[in-house]
């Protein structure tokens, strides 16, 4: 795996304008997918996602192969995301106090339906601040384990271990019966 | 132990970890008959569950074909820039720390863009003779800001991570082999167009990575990812 990556960053970095579009097929779905949950607009997430391959393309000389290359999109990917949130969250000043200070009865019994419909899902993981979003997005939805994610993120393993524990107790709360 | 005791463990239990398939997993084998009789934690391990159950079969949401034909457009705008407005096109959101060596640069550019629109020298005079004044000049301008940022750089540097302090001094030091290798070449011919541009572009891109240096330090002290990769671009 690694080797063939090192190859199509090597022609990448040759010039070779097929390497790029091969590379950005490989990834793009999963990238924009990802994006647009992390930030929630379509709009946005191709901006996002168009931002972070024209940098991928300035600086794959800096690509070592010391991870894979989806990992390092996947980094940079995320830190376009929170930047761009953070942004955001600065001018706006969206408040996520409620839900941070949310202190309900811990229940005895499991109180979410078995059958999660994806639509409510989806609504409660944008509700999801942008550090745990962003930890649960890669572990549980897209199936990376902590250790990647806490390369990915620039994180503790343990840090991302708690961010993803936070963020399924949030959306507990949120997807209640 | 309480049941806070156990959060990572819980987890790890609900991703699949069990002390039967775990080496040395005595914790999770005390979580395992912790959980067999707490209520709490049977409900915590079961909704987060089906949440990571329902999170795993989420849709891929397609990017719109037109995504890839912008990107690639850029791709080849950018390749067609000149060499300029590559160096000075995007300056960082940080310029203040650095305004002063950035306006002698500038002073530079002009100063480089004024000797190059020069006439022609005659033929009898050696291209070398004319150059080398206005060579010079620019070149002085480049130092001082380098010199300038350098210092600021210098006095910055124990902010930086050793693995990112690592890649700039290795960075440094190929630029500063191509300014030596230029200046090399210029000695031996000055009027070498291409050792002149060469020259300037290895000057530009050290002040640009000196920018960059001080930039990483002054910002929060710890160092974005794809900046550390966008300075050890350099390295090709």
């Amino acid at each position: 795996m690694r080797t063939a990556d090192l190859e199509l960053a090597a022609r990448c970095r040759a010039g070779d304008a097929d390497a790029f579009e091969e590379l950005y097929r490989q990834h793009a779905r999963r990238l924009f997918s990802l994006v647009v949950r992390m930030v929630g607009s379509t709009a946005d997430a191709e901006d996002l996602v168009q931002e972070v391959f024209l940098q991928a393309h300035r600086t794959l000389a800096g690509f070592r192969g010391d991870s894979t290359l989806g990992t390092w999109l996947y980094r940079l990917t995320m830190n376009r995301c929170l930047d761009h949130l953070r942004g955001r969250q600065a001018k706006m000043s969206r408040a996520t106090a409620s839900l941070d200070d949310e202190d309900a009865a811990e229940p005895m019994a499991p109180v979410v339906p078995s059958a999660i419909s994806r639509m409510d899902l989806e609504k409660a993981i944008a509700a999801l601040p942008p550090g745990s979003r962003a930890a649960f997005l890669l572990h549980d939805v897209e199936g990376f384990e902590h250790q990647e994610v806490a390369e990915i993120l620039g994180v503790s393993e343990g840090t991302s271990k708690s961010q993803v524990h936070k963020a399924r107790l949030k959306l507990r709360a949120m997807l209640r019966r | 132990m309480n049941c806070e005791s156990y959060e990572d463990l819980l987890g790890d239990y609900v991703d699949g970890a069990r002390a039967s398939n775990r080496p040395g997993g005595e914790r999770l084998a005390a979580f395992e008959r912790h959980l067999a009789g707490c209520a709490r934690c049977q409900a915590l391990v079961a909704d987060f569950t089906s949440i990571r159950g329902a999170a795993s079969t989420l849709d891929e949401q397609l990017p719109p074909p037109r995504l890839w034909a912008r990107i690639a457009a850029s791709i080849e705008e950018q390749r067609r820039r000149p060499w300029w407005q590559r160096a000075f096109g995007a300056v960082p959101a940080w310029a203040p720390v650095a305004a002063a060596a950035s306006l002698a640069v500038l002073i530079a550019a002009a100063t480089w863009l004024a000797w190059t629109h020069e006439p022609t020298p005659a033929p009898q005079q050696t291209a070398g003779a004319s150059a080398e004044p206005g060579g010079v000049a620019v070149e002085q301008h480049y130092e001082a800001a380098i010199a300038g940022l350098q210092q600021l750089a210098e006095s910055r540097d124990a902010s930086l991570d050793p693995e990112t302090r690592a890649v700039l001094k290795e960075n440094l030091a190929v630029l500063d082999r191509a300014i030596s290798e230029s200046r090399a070449a210029l000695a031996d011919e000055p009027a070498n167009a291409l050792a002149q541009e060469s020259l300037l572009d290895a000057l530009d891109t050290k002040v640009a990575l000196l920018q960059d240096t001080v930039a990483l330090a002054t910002d929060t002290g710890t160092v974005p990812d794809d900046a550390a990769a966008a300075a050890k671009e350099l390295n090709q």
